[in-house]
Order: C-alpha cells, then structure tokens, then sequence
C-alpha cells in the first residue's frame, strides 16, 4: 500500500504520461481506497494554499458525478420510474381489457370450431351409430341366416347387475355374433364417439 | 509541467468515455471552482449548485475541447460564465415567493437543492485547516522543507533537487513522507 501510496504521490506531481504513469493512473480509477487517498493529497496541498472554500463538502464530487449519469441515463429516480411503470400497467390494462376479453371469446369459439371439426372428421372416418347399428345389422343377418339352435341363449334378470344373457356354447353361431359385437364396440369405445360419457354394458357368460 | 499533462490524459480519458477520469478532474478542481465561482456569489450553497452546473456543462463540453488552452482555463472559463449567467438570470427575476411566518423557518428558496452551508460543513472546515498545519509543524524540517516547495511554490521535483542539494529520489521520497505524515492526521477527518 505504501508503494502505492508513492506512486500517486509522484503522479500527482511528476506525470509524464509514460506507460508506467498510464498504469499508475489506471491502478487509481480502478480503487476507491486509492482514490480517496489521491483526495486527501490534493486537499493537503489546497489547505497548504489556502484553497479550501469556507464550507468543505466532501460528497461534491459523488453529487456531480450523480447528476451526470442521471442526465446520461434519463431514467430518473426510482420513486417516479415505479409511479411511471404503474401507471404504465394501468393504461395499459385499461386499454387492453376489451381486447382481451375478445380474445378470449375468440379463443373459445375456436376451440368450439376445432372440436367441432374434429368431431365432423371422426364421423366422416368412423361409423355413425345408425352405421354401426346397420354393419351389425348386416353381420347379425349374416349370424342369423346361419343355423342357430333354439333355446341357445336364455336371458336371466336374477342378478344383482341387470339383465344376462347366458350363452350356450353349444350355440357357436351365437356366440361369433357376440364376440363380433364385442369387437365392434371396443373399436367404437375407442374412437372420439366413445368419449361421450354414456353407460355401455357388453357381455356374455357362456353356459356350460 | 506534470499536472497539466496529468489533466490532458485525464481529458483524453473522458472524450473517450472514461468517467472515472472526470471524478479525478472534479475532485481536483472543484475548490478552486467553488473559490472562483464566490467571488460572484456570496452564498455558498448557491456557489456549490453554480459550480456543480458548471462541471456538468464541462463535461458535456469535453468532446469539444481541443486542448487549445490548459484544461483548467477552460475550466474557469466555464464556471466564471455560469456565475455570471446564474446572476443575469437571479437579477431578471425578482423575488416573487410569498412565505407564510410559520414556514419560513422550513423555506429553502427557489432552489430547494442540497443545503451546502450546514455549521458541521464549517467545523469540517476548521477541522481539516487546524489538522493539517499541525501536522506539517509537526514535520521534520526537511519534509516541510520539501512540501512547501512543491505545494505553496509550485517547483518540480527537479528545482527542488536543485534548492535543496539532493537527489530527485530524495526529493520524491521527502514529498511523499510528508505527504503520509499528514494523511494519517486528516484520514480520520473525511472517513
């Protein structure tokens, strides 16, 4: 430190504006300790001459220094930056509500329009339950021109959980019609239609 | 010859953005500003708004500066046209305020700014004077020898060589001593 102290003493009388002096200087901007000690020479030598004004104040140089980088950055204080930016956000929400409440309209009437569509897609590539209903009708037609035994399937209404159909196995032709049924709508369960919340009860027992 | 090539690279710091440099400037000159400046206005406060309105003015001026003349002419010139203005300006408008007798006690003026003349910025004063000429009697008379030539007299380390039959290391080891010796004094003053 007191080498330092020596080089300030000397730069402020002998600068040459060397390389080494530049180096000096740079070591001085770049410290406040040192810069508060090259303050106190030059004072030393301003009491020396009488220099000093009736009224020392030594926050001068941090005032004027303040004042430069707020006319540099015209960003003012930070009480009226906040008052600003509040009043910003307030104009701007009172200008922005209706836009947004449209925005949302339109967001949700787009959102009605996709699932719409989608649905009008899904009907156009999936089967309608009249469809479903006229395929199985088709299949059961084809199940039913086959020879089915009578008394193949007897319906019981003694269980706790609806009807049953209890299925002969001695009745495949039946059975196949079942199953395809089955099949059928675990394709449609499985589609956007089978979505819908709707109760859907498939099943058979096979009767030994 | 060393501080004017000191206030040049200074300059040349500034213009090139360096506002560090300016801080150096501004703590160097501003004494002598405010000296300057109270020979146009009595009022201290107002010659430390005076002379912070004209550094600013210097500063953003400096881009202009050539280097025609020494930086602290300039200066000068600077501040002595901003007193003058400052008192065109207070003489074009008469003092219109219409102060109740209960705020008067509060009232600042027209300014309102930082009030400059407080009784503890004159005790600082006193304080600082008081403590650095005790110190340099305290010195030993080579170091005060040394100081005062350079200080009061204004001679370079090579005159003082000259004066005091010594080296020019000895010359700067004595200035710096001195200079240390009294520091330790007014250190605990501005802290």
């Amino acid at each position: 430190m007191t080498e330092q102290q020596d080089k300030i003493s000397f730069l402020l009388d002998e600068f040459s504006g060397d390389e080494q002096s530049r180096a000096v200087l740079d070591e001085i901007e770049g410290d406040v300790n040192l810069q508060y000690n090259m303050r106190r020479y030059q004072m030393i030598g301003q009491v020396m001459r009488h220099e000093l004004p009736r009224h020392v104040n030594i926050d001068f140089t941090a005032d004027v220094m303040a004042h430069i980088n707020q006319i540099e950055n015209p960003a003012m204080t930070d009480n009226s930056r906040v008052d600003i930016a509040n009043r910003q956000s307030i104009w701007t929400w009172a200008v922005m509500k209706p836009f947004a409440g449209m925005a949302i309209a339109v967001s949700v009437a787009m959102i009605s329009i996709t699932l719409w569509q989608s649905s009008s897609v899904n009907s156009n590539s999936e089967p309608t339950s009249d469809q479903i209903v006229s395929i199985d009708q088709q299949k059961i037609d084809r199940l039913v021109s086959q020879s089915v035994q009578a008394n193949a399937v007897v319906v019981s209404s003694s269980l706790h959980n609806g009807m049953r159909w209890k299925i002969d196995n001695n009745a495949p032709a039946l059975q196949q019609k079942l199953n395809a049924y089955l099949v059928n709508h675990t394709e449609y369960s499985n589609s956007m239609q089978g979505l819908i919340p709707q109760a859907r009860v498939a099943g058979f027992d096979a009767q030994n | 010859m060393g501080t004017n090539l000191l206030d040049a690279e200074l300059v040349k710091r500034v213009q090139a953005g360096d506002k560090a440099a300016f801080d150096i400037l501004v703590q160097k000159y501003q004494h002598k500003v405010v000296n300057l400046i109270s020979r146009f206005v009595s009022d201290q406060t107002e010659c430390y708004d005076i002379a912070q309105d004209a550094f600013i003015k210097a500063y953003r001026a400096i881009g202009n500066f050539r280097g025609d003349s020494q930086f602290y002419t300039w200066l000068y010139r600077i501040a002595a046209n901003t007193a003058k203005n400052h008192l065109a300006s207070r003489a074009r408008k008469s003092p219109t305020y219409s102060v109740d007798v209960e705020d008067a006690e509060h009232f600042e003026g027209e300014s309102g700014l930082k009030e400059y003349t407080t009784p503890e910025n004159l005790l600082l004063t006193d304080e600082i004077e008081k403590t650095v000429f005790k110190a340099i009697e305290a010195l030993p008379e080579d170091l005060k020898s040394a100081i005062t030539l350079r200080e009061i007299e204004g001679l370079s380390y090579e005159e003082i060589a000259e004066v005091m039959g010594c080296p020019i290391g000895t010359v700067r080891s004595r200035i710096f001593r001195a200079r240390d010796a009294i520091d330790k004094e007014l250190r605990p003053l501005l802290e």
